[in-house]
């Protein structure tokens, strides 16, 4: 048996933090609180490690054989962007305005612009899409998507006093949330055999 | 010079490289995408530190009442642990550490999965039959009738369950095919609409950008 001593700990304290749910009893539901805020306190150090372990690769990459690796430039260019905001940002404090500020000056426009892209390749990718696979199921999801577009752009505003097409049309404008609850119901599912199979130990993604 | 004339260059200089994207993968994108992540991750340590670490942490063992230390021993250790999942040859010291995570945030997703998913999109598909609304009753109904077959042949089309039969191909029953392909009509519409939503945020991006540019452009020069 891999790591025995972490299965049980995992089995353990995830069937006390689940009880504490659907179990009413008052000292449950602090022991719940108390292991939620160690698994805060351990997944903010799990996340520094996982920057530090990015630091860590971007330094091996640089010092790396062969020494003039490709790439490097870029490596170099990820270190530097992380020593300035990490310094700056441990001695100002995150909330000190002129740290923001240049945080911001980079997070912003880069972050946006990739979105900006997005359109540009989304467009290009439904083109694609419809011209590779010319099937119902693809032209019904292009007719979807240009319907709503046009729902969104308030074109049919219109239509929505009208005694049953207004109605009609209220029902079409939801008609998405039924295969969305389709979906969020099977990623519950999905999200309940995975937490289930970690609390009979069937999984463990914590023995490495 | 003030410092807003050095962000709005900075923002107009990286707003390009981005976009130069749009020429296919460049240096300039990658220049532009490394400093990104290079700021991104630092900044997330810092708040991590600013935000988790010290409130939760550093400062109740060092200010807190005896009662609360001890509680956070057990946190420091285990923390002190997980560090070791840096280093190859000790990486098993973190296995403990990281049970601990792993453990509660199972229990976590199965109460918050079942509390707020499961129950909760069940019940707004029953609440629907209370035909509540300021609709007739007639489309009420309608409505309400065609969310249950949306929401159940949706679900359906994912059961990829089937029987083996010896010299037959594996094969969903008719049924259950039949029902699959109207949740596919469904499943088209949904992510339809999703994707018109997601275009049209992307679209308000670009524009959003390109006005950045004009804007940026009269400061600039």
């Amino acid at each position: 048996m891999r790591a025995p001593v972490a299965t049980a700990v995992a089995i353990g304290l995830g069937i006390v933090a689940l009880l504490g749910y659907f179990v009413p009893l008052p000292f449950l539901v602090d022991i719940q609180s108390l292991l939620l805020s160690w698994a805060v306190i351990l997944a903010a150090v799990a996340a520094l490690v996982a920057i530090f372990n990015l630091v860590r690769v971007h330094v091996r990459k640089l010092r790396g054989s062969p020494p003039k690796q490709r790439g490097d430039g870029y490596s170099l260019l990820v270190l530097a962007g992380f020593a300035v905001t990490f310094l700056a940002g441990l001695l100002l404090t995150p909330d000190h305005p002129q740290f923001q500020q240049a945080v911001l000056a980079v997070q912003t426009p880069v972050e946006t612009s990739l979105i900006a892209v997005l359109a540009v390749t989304l467009a290009y990718a439904s083109l694609r899409l419809l011209q590779r696979r010319p099937n119902w199921m693809g032209i019904l999801f292009a007719l979807s998507a240009v319907f709503f577009l046009i729902l969104a752009s308030g074109a049919l505003s219109g239509l929505r006093g009208l005694p049953l097409l207004g109605d009609l049309l209220g029902v079409v404008e939801r008609l998405p949330l039924a295969g969305a609850r389709g979906l969020l119901l099977g990623i519950g599912l999905g999200s309940l055999l995975t937490g289930l199979r970690i609390l009979m130990g069937a999984d463990r993604p914590y023995s490495g | 010079m003030s410092m807003d004339w050095i962000w709005t260059a900075v923002g107009f200089l990286l707003t390009v490289c981005v976009l130069s994207y749009l020429f296919g993968d460049n240096p300039l994108f990658r220049l532009a995408t490394s400093l990104f992540v290079g700021v991104a991750a630092g900044y997330a340590a810092v708040l991590l530190i600013y935000q988790v670490l010290l409130p939760r942490l550093v400062l109740p063992l060092l200010q807190g009442s005896l009662a609360e230390r001890g509680l956070l021993v057990i946190p420091l250790v285990l923390s002190v642990l997980l560090l070791f999942k840096l280093s190859p040859r000790f990486t098993r010291l973190g296995n403990l550490s990281m049970g601990v995570i792993v453990g509660v945030g199972a229990g976590v997703l199965v109460g918050g999965t079942v509390l707020g998913t499961l129950l909760g999109q069940t019940r707004a598909a029953v609440d629907a039959f209370a035909l509540q609304g300021t609709a007739s009753p007639m489309v009420l109904l309608f409505e309400a009738v065609l969310f249950l077959i949306g929401t159940v042949s949706t679900l359906v089309y994912f059961h990829f369950g089937v029987k083996s039969r010896p010299n037959q191909p594996a094969r969903r029953p008719s049924w259950m095919e039949f029902t699959a392909s109207i949740g596919q009509v469904f499943l088209a519409v949904t992510l339809g609409a999703l994707f018109a939503g997601v275009f049209a945020t992307a679209l308000a991006a670009l524009i959003d950008r390109a006005d950045f540019l004009f804007r940026a452009v009269q400061t600039l020069f």
